[in-house]
């Protein structure tokens, strides 16, 4: 079944010289299990989607549903990890990862375990009293894990939440990301990925969704059927990736996307 | 040899250890660092405490796990975490700054003190002492109270954690953490304490 189903939905926006198409015909599903990114060039509307999907903004056209209902107003059941980790710089880490459950209703009581527990398999533990300023980037971006995974969503979204780390923070952090998404004591049920780096993308996800330049529209879906963990230097892992360079630096026209979409395969159900 | 400090993060210190795993465990260090499009410069400080930690072996330019690095990437989350704390309190440098907070009055050791121990390490002071105090929550060896800079020992056995039982207080396993300090005080079996300037002066 599908937890998420993006169905033909375009967004533009208004301007005084008329209104300017940021995606069109965007149609794709998050399946329960799943691990999705969605790359694409800058521009090309990948956050906005996530923004559309959340139910923080509405599409122009088109409907998105989860599980089966469509988004109407802020969906329960999803989180998002940002870029750029928005924590709050006057709250410690443990205030922070309380924030989204008091905003939630949690009864106070509740809470403080709740927070206990995500602060934990995050690895957290030992950084509960410190604020943001205190701790380095790549522990940062696990407080914004764990306050979104303490809402214990079904699906997390995350927004290029390794783009603002070294490389070997990221690195180390899409591991632990991998290792919690796979527990099956832990939410979230799929993740919904949008990244730039199309290494990323194929090393961690199981599908991947290819984005157009602006207006954005699916130009493939790309099954990665490689064994974790992927080793970047493997030809086929080089293969991928350069099928995915070439879709985005020749499928920037509307034309290809017929095409190329069946050509990707991408729906073996 | 030099005492050595922490370098880099925990985090990027685990990001290193990945990349090795999706080289087999044994890999060229250039060939590494390739890897991420990084200069050789830029994972070697990871590198080098890896090999502190004993996670890691470099020979000829070749990084490969040990048995123990191996252990720590096949590892979960918490378990990591505590492989990484064992690690630490191997080390000269952790070794001496636990023992100087079981032996200050509160368990509780200023900046300035901290700075007193890293000062005889071979370290940049600033960069070495945030290191310090990363790594040391990170492995859950002290807290880090940034409103009075101040470490503060972990309480070790920890108490049970939801207010259930408590051991009874005559069980032998159930050391209290004063009680561990004030054995250490008087066998005096603790000269990293004396590295510390008298309090009077702190």
């Amino acid at each position: 079944m599908a937890l998420i189903r993006v169905d033909h939905v375009d967004k533009s926006f208004p301007t005084r010289h008329g209104s300017i198409a940021i995606m069109q015909e965007i149609t794709f599903d998050v399946r329960d299990a799943d691990f999705l990114a969605i790359v694409g060039p800058s521009g090309c509307g990948k956050s906005s989607l996530l923004r559309l999907i959340q139910g923080l903004d509405r599409p122009t056209r088109g409907t998105i549903y989860f599980r089966d209902r469509p988004v109407e107003g802020v969906a329960r059941g999803m989180a998002m990890v940002f870029q750029n980790f928005a924590l709050f710089p006057w709250l410690t880490i443990n205030q922070n990862v309380a924030f989204g459950l008091e905003a939630l209703g949690w009864p106070p009581e509740k809470i403080g375990a709740q927070v206990e527990r995500y602060i934990s398999v995050t690895g957290l533990e030992g950084f509960e009293e410190a604020y943001p300023r205190e701790i380095s980037g790549g522990m940062r971006q696990r407080v914004g894990l764990a306050r979104a995974l303490a809402v214990e969503p079904e699906v997390l979204l995350m927004d290029e939440p390794f783009s603002a780390l070294d490389p070997l923070t990221a690195e180390g952090l899409r591991e632990e990301v991998l290792q919690l998404w796979r527990d099956p004591q832990l939410p979230p049920e799929a993740v919904l990925l949008v990244t730039h780096n199309i290494e990323e993308a194929i090393q961690l996800a199981d599908r991947v969704v290819v984005l157009s330049r602006r207006p954005g529209h699916v130009l493939a879906e790309v099954v990665i059927d490689l064994p974790r963990p992927r080793d970047r230097k493997s030809p086929a892992f080089y293969e991928l990736t350069d099928r995915v360079y070439s879709l985005i630096t020749e499928g920037g026209t509307v034309a290809s996307q017929g095409t190329a979409s069946n050509g990707e395969g991408g729906r073996p159900g | 040899m030099p005492t050595v400090y922490p370098k880099g993060s925990p985090t990027e210190l685990l990001g290193l250890l990945v990349l090795l795993e999706g080289h087999k465990g044994s890999e060229d260090v250039a060939l590494l660092a390739d890897d991420l499009d990084l200069e050789i410069d830029e994972i070697f400080p990871s590198l080098e405490f890896a090999e502190v930690l004993q996670l890691v072996k470099v020979t000829d330019g070749r990084a490969t796990f040990t048995e123990l690095g191996r252990k720590l990437v096949a590892a979960s989350i918490r378990e990591r975490k505590t492989i990484l704390r064992e690690q630490l309190r191997k080390t000269a440098l952790f070794r001496t700054i636990l023992r100087a907070l079981e032996n200050s009055p509160n368990h509780r050791l200023s900046d300035e003190e901290l700075g007193h121990i890293v000062s005889f390490t071979t370290a940049r002071a600033d960069e070495a002492e945030q290191n310090i105090v990363n790594w040391g929550r990170y492995a859950d060896l002290f807290r880090y109270d940034a409103d009075e800079h101040v470490l503060v020992a972990v309480r070790r056995p920890s108490p049970p954690r939801s207010g259930g039982r408590t051991p009874p207080p005559s069980a032998p396993a159930a050391v209290a953490p004063s009680a561990m300090v004030a054995e250490r005080k008087s066998t005096g079996a603790d000269p990293p304490a004396s590295l510390l300037p008298p309090r009077a002066r702190a």
